[in-house]
């Protein structure tokens, strides 16, 4: 009887142990398409273009000629780069001050409409559906189409016509008070702005706030709690870890929509500066690391991101 | 006067009313009442203003490519056009060699969407079920991946892809996609560990003690129930895909003979003239109108509407789909 009691245990515990076998056995085989595209689109041109950052580079048609060059790419990537309009460096301080000040107005604002869109209202599908347009219709071709290529905006703004397609032109013709209508206009770009940035958080807002318990609002509206009330006690400890992806996506895509990351692009494309371009892309990079470990010292100092409930 | 029956009974009601409203409970009532009202006032105004913001532009350039050519400055035409003429359309179908890019770019797209879905869904489950000792680590790593820009990466990516001969080939970009590392690839893996972090537990045990092999209990039960996350994924693979003029330029993708979207409009913008002069635009209309730059610049409009409108109209098909996925399951765990 103990024989076959320990048999069964046994046959049972071999079965779980092949069961984790064939677990790792499929965990490598799912990961294995990542694995090697890691290896080969990251880890290799990762280490190429920091060896790469160190070295003037020249292309020839026998290959390409490297040249040491210690950190002199890091030196001209931040005193001696310029455009026509501007540099680098100051590109690169705007960009960070703009991120450190629109952040937080993109998470009130993406938490806020997230906030609406989840109320129960007649349209919402229909608003919902408009609300992620932006997102998809954010384009660079777009956009630079949009604006007619240097060439055109040039000729339309020295025969001052450029105005015609304008919100602003409609306005004047109104004989509103110019003030007034830069104000609008002003706000309107913004908002666009704001709004085609803001539809991925808007949407993993929504979809954390879906996740919160449907009872802890239950508990809420039986208690006689307002809808102020509920926001503050219920939805943000609730949505609170999802802070922190959120606030981690708009960084990294503030940056990566932002003019350092074209002034990138553009060195790139003169085969002479392949070295500096590789500097200005690893000074990106650091900038982006040193501003998530901030964020992540200041999301632990207060306690941004933990759970609400396991004090 | 004071003794008059009227006022005392007025006051006697003024009197009660204010008792009415004095009671704690009915204050409660009335509070929340008057508030949810405020609330839907301005619900409604904010709503309403910001897809009015969303829509105005579309519109707009809707009204304004339906409009004649000769039109192009005419300030008496603001919303509705006052001849009605598809010219404009057709002169921007010329100058992308639109029916052309338009299949390409659509297969393009779906191929490396369905091919990112596939390798991102499969890097989910393993960081989200399938973990190992180390698997923690290669998260870490996937989220190197999300915040590294590609600029960093793609000259040596570049150079990498001339060695083995594949410049200017799309298979390049299938390449990438199939094997995790497309456009944004991090950030749908991560979506898909949240996701499928968050389906029950119950689930492939109880296909475990059925006998089911991991593969079967991924491929017939975690699949089928990540729907939300599949239509999320694959919308946005789609999408940044269709839009992409980064990858595309990096490996020459777009060609005479293998024109995308992205590319022809790109270069159709930056030098608007030289595209209609080149790709026989000019002959469709009169000098007096080529000659006007605002007709350029409303060509290169056009152009980007004609870009935009494909995806607008798939996005109305699947819309409903994307935001009941976001609210059945919640891709956030």
């Amino acid at each position: 009887m103990a024989e076959l009691l320990n048999k069964t245990i046994r046959t049972k515990s071999s079965g779980l142990k092949g069961y984790k076998r064939q677990k790792m056995f499929w965990a490598i085989v799912f990961l294995a398409p990542w694995l090697i595209g890691f290896m080969l689109f990251f880890m290799i041109p990762f280490l190429r273009s920091l060896y790469f950052s160190f070295f003037t580079l020249e292309p020839t048609p026998e290959g390409i000629i490297t040249t040491y060059a210690g950190i002199k790419n890091y030196i001209y990537a931040f005193n001696q780069h310029v455009t026509s309009t501007s540099s680098f460096r100051v590109e690169l301080i705007n960009t960070t001050v703009d991120a450190l000040i629109n952040i937080p107005v993109l998470l009130i604002f993406s938490l806020f409409i997230a906030v609406m869109l989840n109320m129960k209202f007649k349209g919402r599908a229909f608003v919902r559906a408009i609300f992620f347009i932006p997102v998809i219709l954010n384009s660079a071709a777009v956009t630079s189409a949009l604006g007619g290529g240097d060439a055109i905006a040039q000729i339309l703004q020295e025969q001052g016509i450029g105005t015609i397609f304008d919100l602003e032109f409609y306005l004047i013709q109104t004989g509103m008070m110019p003030w007034l209508i830069a104000f609008i206009v002003g706000l309107i770009d913004r908002i666009y702005a704001i709004l085609s940035l803001a539809g991925v958080p808007i949407l993993l807002f929504l979809a954390s706030i879906q996740s919160v318990p449907k009872h802890l609002y239950e508990a809420a509206k039986i208690e006689g709690a307002t809808g102020y009330e509920t926001f503050w006690l219920i939805t943000l400890p609730n949505v609170s870890p999802h802070i922190i992806t959120v606030t981690v996506y708009a960084l990294v895509d503030t940056f990566l929509t932002s003019s350092v990351s074209s002034i990138i692009s553009s060195e790139l494309g003169k085969p002479t500066r392949w070295g500096e371009s590789a500097a200005m892309a690893w000074i990106y990079v650091s900038t982006v690391i040193i501003l998530l470990l901030i964020l992540a010292v200041f999301a632990k100092a207060f306690k941004i991101g933990g759970s609400h409930y396991e004090e | 006067m004071k003794n008059n029956p009227l006022v005392k009974k007025i006051k006697k009601t003024m009197k009660q009313i204010i008792e009415y409203f004095k009671t704690p409970h009915v204050q409660l009532v009335w509070k929340r009442k008057t508030s949810d009202v405020l609330m839907k006032i301005v619900r409604t105004i904010l709503l309403f203003g910001l897809c009015f913001v969303i829509l105005f532009p579309i519109i707009q350039q809707i009204s304004m490519a339906l409009r004649a050519p000769e039109d192009v400055n005419n300030p008496s035409v603001i919303w509705v056009p006052k001849n009605w003429s598809l010219m404009n359309l057709k002169i921007s179908i010329v100058v992308l060699d639109y029916w052309n890019a338009l299949l390409n770019t659509f297969k393009v797209s779906v191929i490396s969407m369905i091919l990112q879905v596939f390798s991102t869904a499969l890097a989910g489950y393993v960081f989200s079920r399938l973990k190992f000792r180390g698997s923690n680590l290669l998260f870490v790593l996937v989220i190197i991946t999300i915040i590294t820009p590609p600029q960093a990466l793609s000259l040596a990516q570049f150079l990498y892809f001339r060695e083995v001969k594949l410049i200017g080939k799309e298979t390049s970009i299938y390449l990438m996609s199939a094997l995790g590392m497309g456009i944004r690839s991090g950030i749908f893996i991560y979506i898909f560990r949240q996701f499928f972090r968050g389906l029950p537990k119950e689930l492939d045990e109880s296909a475990q003690i059925d006998g089911a092999s991991v593969f079967r209990t991924f491929w017939n039960i975690m699949l089928p129930n990540a729907r939300g996350a599949l239509v999320t994924v694959g919308l946005f693979a789609f999408v940044w895909q269709w839009n992409d003029a980064y990858y595309v330029r990096i490996f020459d993708v777009s060609k005479e003979a293998f024109p995308l979207l992205t590319m022809q409009l790109i270069n159709a913008a930056e030098g608007m003239y030289g595209a209609l002069f080149y790709t026989g635009g000019l002959d469709l209309i009169g000098q007096n109108v080529w000659e006007n730059p605002l007709f350029l610049a409303l060509i290169s409009n056009v152009s980007a509407l004609l870009m935009m409108l494909p995806l607008l109209i798939m996005y109305l098909f699947v819309q409903k789909q994307f935001v009941e996925s976001i609210e059945r399951t919640g891709i956030v765990g």
